[in-house]
């Protein structure tokens, strides 16, 4: 019951959605908008490198696959902000109330979306990627396919995990595609996205250290462009995979909760 | 004609703003300041820690200005909440119609939907300056100074940009009720004035195809003049940007009054008007 839930909500959303102007522009234009916007705050300086400081060791990454990738890894957790939007449009269409009345399970309904979401946005990354290797000549050097496959997998788990626990602000609140419209610049900033971590005052670190964006970007940039192996990104794999764990479970939790306070208050489709 | 267009301009501006005053949002008006904040913030860092001021061009101060290149990025900045009044108020001034079921009505009045616009734009104009000058003062946090200030030049730019911006947003109502968008158009418009305007970066340092994409947008011309007219720049010739400025604002403004019309016919015609 619960593969086929995920499996038609994600088949529903997908056909809404893909290759819809929205998924064209959060999965195709954003990325490539923020991504020069970001090349472009990087140009001033007369620089083609970036270091990035991990442990002990100091990796130079090429400037443009530093903005690249952090924007691709960012762009996915902006689709999973999107994939709270789901519970939006059907309130908007006023098929929320429906949708929460049947049996389905809630984590089933939220993974659905996410999942769907997902897919939206990989075969979109996949072309990026390629053309971005053929056309602009990123530096990439990866020394273990192994450590860079794990570094992909569990960054994207665990940024759709905590993508689920943020769908459930949308049943809770009619102001949840605000809260995720709030969330998207202090992520930019915390996760390293823009610029090294090791350059963010030391205060703000612990907010840095509770985003799997961070650990993604972290991981991904140093088996993708400085060579890294899957020793050295132990730490990063090991807590994006904690991260999954641990915003799953927070994310049935939040569901059940979202849902029956919502269902007490009957705010589920009042505007 | 032109008294009762002055009138629905008045009207329309006034009732706009006692609606965002009345029903003031502080989580809509902190969202404003997260993109300028965001950027200053990574340019102070990038400036003084990544870099510790060391690997600015040679040749880099003379189109900055003599404030500096935080001063520059401040401008600039400063410059985005008019693109997010003109992207976000007056872009989707029919989507909100549309969506709040008085589109019909509206449309069925005898104004003219220019001066209806032109309020709406009037209002939106009159609340950005309040987040341009909270933009300058967060700048100061940042070390945005002052060079020099030349006060005709800074309400020409204003003016002039606010114009071409009138005329984007017309195009954007005209999209956006086409294609029943919600915030996908104004968004990509967001992006496009922010990579390819100089806001973070002189349009001289960006590559060739970039500075093409830039020169057709008002934007970037008022960004220039603005800086100019207070960071002292030498570099820039005020005339040619403000006559390129003219130009531009004529076309955009002409080409979203007739696009406007046109949908609005053919929605008509098609009984389209509140349909989803």
């Amino acid at each position: 019951m619960f593969t086929r839930v995920v499996f038609a909500e994600a088949v529903k959303s997908l056909k809404v959605y893909f290759f819809s102007t929205r998924t064209l522009f959060w999965a195709l234009a954003l990325p490539l908008g923020n991504g020069l916007y970001l090349y472009f705050l990087y140009l001033p300086f007369a620089t083609k490198s970036v270091d990035l400081q991990f442990g002990a060791t100091t990796y130079t990454i090429d400037l443009v696959g530093f903005t690249i990738i952090g924007q691709l890894l960012y762009s996915f957790f902006t689709m999973m902000l999107l994939a709270g939007a789901s519970f939006d449009a059907e309130r908007w269409q006023g098929t929320l109330e429906v949708l929460l009345l049947s049996p389905a399970s809630r984590v089933a309904i939220l993974l659905g979306g996410a999942l769907a979401n997902a897919v939206n946005y990989v075969w979109m990354l996949v072309a990026l990627v390629l053309s971005w290797v053929a056309f602009i000549h990123v530096g990439i050097f990866v020394t273990d396919p192994l450590a860079l496959c794990g570094s992909l997998l569990l960054s994207y788990s665990a940024m759709m995990a905590l993508g689920m626990c943020l769908e459930t602000v949308d049943v809770y609140s009619r102001r949840g595609s605000i809260f995720t419209a709030w969330l998207q610049e202090p992520v930019m900033f915390l996760s390293g996205q823009i610029f090294p971590l090791q350059s963010l005052p030391v205060f703000l670190l612990p907010l840095s250290y509770l985003l799997p964006l961070t650990f993604g970007l972290m991981a991904v940039r140093l088996t993708l462009l400085g060579g890294a192996s899957i020793y050295d990104v132990r730490m990063p794999l090991a807590t994006l995979a904690s991260m999954t764990l641990i915003f799953f479970i927070l994310a049935s939790l939040l569901v059940n909760y979202a849902e029956r306070r919502a269902k007490t208050k009957a705010t589920l489709t009042q505007f | 004609m032109a008294s009762h267009s002055i009138r629905v301009i008045a009207s329309t501006a006034k009732v706009n703003l006692i609606m965002t005053w009345r029903f003031f949002s502080w989580t809509g008006f902190a969202l404003r300041f997260f993109t300028p904040l965001m950027t200053l913030g990574a340019a102070w860092i990038l400036y003084n820690v990544v870099y510790a001021r060391q690997t600015l061009p040679p040749g880099f101060g003379a189109v900055i200005g003599s404030s500096g290149y935080l001063s520059f990025i401040t401008v600039g900045n400063a410059f985005y909440v008019f693109v997010f009044a003109a992207a976000f108020v007056v872009g989707r001034v029919m989507f909100w119609e549309r969506a709040t079921g008085t589109i019909e009505a509206t449309f069925m009045t005898p104004m003219s939907r220019l001066a209806y616009m032109s309020g709406i734009m009037l209002a939106a104009a009159t609340n950005s300056l309040i987040d341009f000058a909270a933009v300058f003062i967060l700048g100061l946090a940042f070390g945005f100074q002052i060079a020099l200030l030349n006060a005709p030049l800074f309400l020409s730019s204003l003016l002039l940009t606010a114009f071409g911006l009138f005329g984007i947003g017309l195009i954007t109502n005209a999209i956006t009720l086409t294609f029943r968008d919600r915030t996908t158009t104004a968004n990509s418009l967001m992006i496009l004035f922010m990579v390819f305007c100089g806001l973070v970066c002189p349009v001289e340092l960006m590559p060739p195809w970039a500075q093409l994409i830039s020169k057709a947008l008002p934007l970037t011309y008022g960004v220039r003049l603005m800086r100019a007219s207070l960071l002292g720049i030498v570099t820039v010739d005020p005339m040619h940007d403000i006559a390129a400025l003219l130009v531009l604002d004529a076309i955009y403004v002409v080409i979203g009054a007739i696009t406007l019309a046109q949908i609005e016919k053919n929605l008509r015609k098609k009984a389209l008007f509140s349909i989803f």
